[in-house]
């Protein structure tokens, strides 16, 4: 059965740093969660306080209600599948899967079964016979997988388990673990660094920041809602534009564009606005940004424009489905609705969603 | 700008020029270490197997002779203690393997994977007893043994030899565990093995190139020792075959030719131990640095 994580103000100092300070999250039973961030983050330390490898410092750990926050990984209903692949290299690989079934005296022949049955699923089954030195990255990140989800545990952790991979397997590795989950009645944590994985694999996501956790969300909310600046920067790609405004009156003033702003806004003497890079169409929008292209990148069905503001300080990127009309040196203006747009303070802390503005723009005309 | 002008690549030096130099450099060096060390085996040998009256016979020593005898090591077994004395140095040895392989794995895993207060201290004064020359050792050992009655016993001897071969045994494992990545057991934790469980598992697979290396180190100690077997026991029937053939030429009817038997008797072991394990030494001292 799959269990509810909750962390109460989970607190990690290691010496005079403190990696992980006072989070409180709760995992609901049966989710698939990211904890997502760049290194140094404490992304890892707050798995590894789950898995029980770290204690914490201060806070409570509870699984389903029950305090763990002390307890040894053993006593953890947990599976763990470790950054770079922690396979025993004296064992094969089907010692290796088969390994905690071991552990937990399961008698020979239904471990068998169930190795052969994790395998299948996680397309090794000629694998299991070889030492874990002879298979491929990918191949050993399988077994590795294979390991966790044969001891069908409640709680499965997954540390970066992709990293060392190429981005080929990394898809279909993401594919293989979003299986694996449907499969198993367990919580998923995963951690990693590349917030395109959360994105796509996860039901929740926690962006961590310095030891705190930035926002936690559903992936659509924090990608629509963004509550800071650094969480609108962190999650899309390619990222979102940030361009700090002047406000004079009633308008924002920038060397690339003038804005109205909505009387709510306007007592601030300093905005930043930030625009997702897709929601950037030139010739079109309300509100235009003067640009010079510098450089046009082609991923396929779509290009990247990389773009500067007349004052040459703040660049800007956006995506056009055709780019004939575009070349570099070309001077556009690039719109955007004021639905599109995200505003923050100086320091870059939420102060209102452009589609809010709009909704309550409409309802005031009517 | 003249470093690349001999040697490397583009150098004034053609490269095959400069692989046929290294070439002879190294079979050069191999020949004269080889002569150094095969010319004192083969005297022992060659003297070994000579009677003594075809060994002076001339009035010089007889380097090489065709008429080969096993009378030296027929005279060892039947006129000396050896038989004794290669007993002890085995069951001594064994000793002190047991002991430093088991003190060395211990000391090293809980030096690898626990911190506690003064661990640093506590790694530097292991490493820096190692630099004490083993006499200064003796006396203080003598006083302890004596006070615990164990003077002129096995024991005395494998305790005290241990103490020479742990500092360098214990140092040897502590790196070894160290690099053993910490992910193996804890992953093995994950999995539901309690820490003796992974050790037994785990960690002692795939730390055992290390501890085979501290085997063999402690097992060169120990038989090879002299000063210390020397120091704790007196009574003869009780010495190792290094102290026993030491006193062989106080025999009158022991010569040169039985003193070598006894030598090429001692070295076969040690031989025997190179010869299996040396995969195992390599791969130990390397750290895994392969």
């Amino acid at each position: 059965m799959a269990q509810e994580i909750t962390l109460n103000d989970i607190r990690k100092q290691f010496g005079d740093i403190v990696a992980v300070k006072d989070v409180s999250v709760t995992f609901e039973a049966g989710d698939f969660v990211s904890l997502v961030g760049p290194s140094g983050c404490g992304k890892t330390t707050t798995l590894r306080m789950i898995a029980g490898l770290e204690t914490p410092t201060a806070g409570r750990i509870h699984f389903d209600g029950v305090e763990l926050t002390e307890t040894t990984p053993q006593e953890r209903p947990i599976s763990m599948v470790f950054q770079n692949t922690a396979l025993y290299p004296h064992m094969t690989c089907r010692e290796n899967i088969g390994y905690g079934l071991k552990i937990h005296g399961i008698p020979k022949a239904e471990r068998n079964d169930r190795i052969e049955e994790a395998a299948d699923i996680l397309q090794i089954p000629d694998q299991l016979d070889k030492m874990p030195g002879e298979l491929s990255g990918g191949q050993q990140q399988r077994v590795a997988l294979g390991q966790a989800f044969v001891e069908q545990p409640d709680v499965l952790l997954l540390d970066e388990p992709m990293s060392d991979l190429d981005a080929k397997l990394k898809e279909e590795l993401r594919v293989e673990i979003q299986r694996l989950h449907r499969k198993l009645d367990a919580t998923v944590v995963y951690v990693t660094h590349d917030q395109n994985e959360a994105m796509t694999m996860s039901d929740r996501i926690v962006l961590m920041d310095d030891g705190e956790v930035a926002q936690y969300d559903e992936p659509r909310t924090l990608f629509d809602r963004p509550n800071s600046e650094y969480v609108a920067t962190f999650i899309g790609t390619p990222t979102t534009n940030v361009l700090e405004f002047e406000v004079e009156g009633q308008t924002a003033i920038h060397s690339a564009a003038t804005i109205d702003l909505p009387s709510t806004l306007s007592t601030y003497s300093r905005l930043k606005i930030g625009v997702r890079p897709r929601a950037l169409t030139p010739g079109k929008g309300t509100f235009g940004l003067d640009l010079t292209i510098d450089v046009i990148e082609t991923m396929g069905h779509e290009h990247a424009i990389h773009a500067t503001t007349p004052d040459g300080e703040t660049s800007v990127e956006f995506v056009v489905d055709d780019v004939d009309d575009f070349a570099v040196g070309q001077t556009v203006t690039a719109g955007a609705d004021l639905s599109d747009l995200l505003f923050f303070d100086e320091t870059g802390a939420h102060l209102a969603y452009g589609s809010d503005l709009a909704t309550t723009q409409e309802a005031g005309q009517r | 700008m003249f470093e690349n002008r001999t040697g490397g690549p583009g150098g004034l030096v053609s490269s095959r020029t400069q692989r046929r130099v290294r070439r002879v450099a190294l079979y050069l060096t191999a020949l004269i270490v080889t002569a150094f060390i095969v010319t004192p085996l083969y005297v022992m040998i060659i003297v070994s197997l000579q009677s003594p009256e075809t060994l002076f016979s001339g009035g010089e020593l007889t380097l090489f002779s065709t008429e080969l005898s096993l009378s030296n090591f027929r005279t060892l077994v039947t006129e000396t203690a050896t038989p004794r004395y290669l007993l002890n140095s085995f069951i001594i040895t064994a000793g002190v393997v047991l002991v430093s392989t088991v003190l060395a794995v211990v000391s090293g895993y809980g030096l690898a994977r626990f911190s506690f207060r003064g661990k640093t201290t506590t790694a530097r004064l292991i490493l820096f007893s190692y630099m004490f020359s083993p006499i200064v050792l003796a006396i203080p050992l003598y006083i302890i043994f004596f006070n615990l009655g164990l003077l002129n016993s096995h024991l005395a001897a494998i305790f005290s030899i241990s103490a020479i071969a742990a500092p360098f045994s214990i140092w040897l494992m502590w790196q070894y565990f160290q690099n053993i990545p910490v992910t193996y057991e804890e992953s093995a934790w994950t999995s539901g093995a309690t820490r003796w469980r992974t050790i037994r598992d785990v960690v002692l697979p795939l730390a055992r190139p290390g501890y085979v290396s501290v085997a063999i180190f402690a097992f060169s100690v120990a038989w090879n020792d002299y000063t210390m077997v020397k120091i704790v026991l007196s009574e003869q029937a009780l010495y190792p075959i290094t102290l026993g053939s030491s006193l062989f030429l106080d025999q009158l009817n022991i010569g040169w030719g039985e003193q070598m038997a006894a030598a090429v008797v001692m070295s076969i072991p040690p031989f025997l131990v190179a010869l299996f394990l040396q995969n195992y030494l390599l791969q130990g001292f390397n750290l895994g640095h392969e």
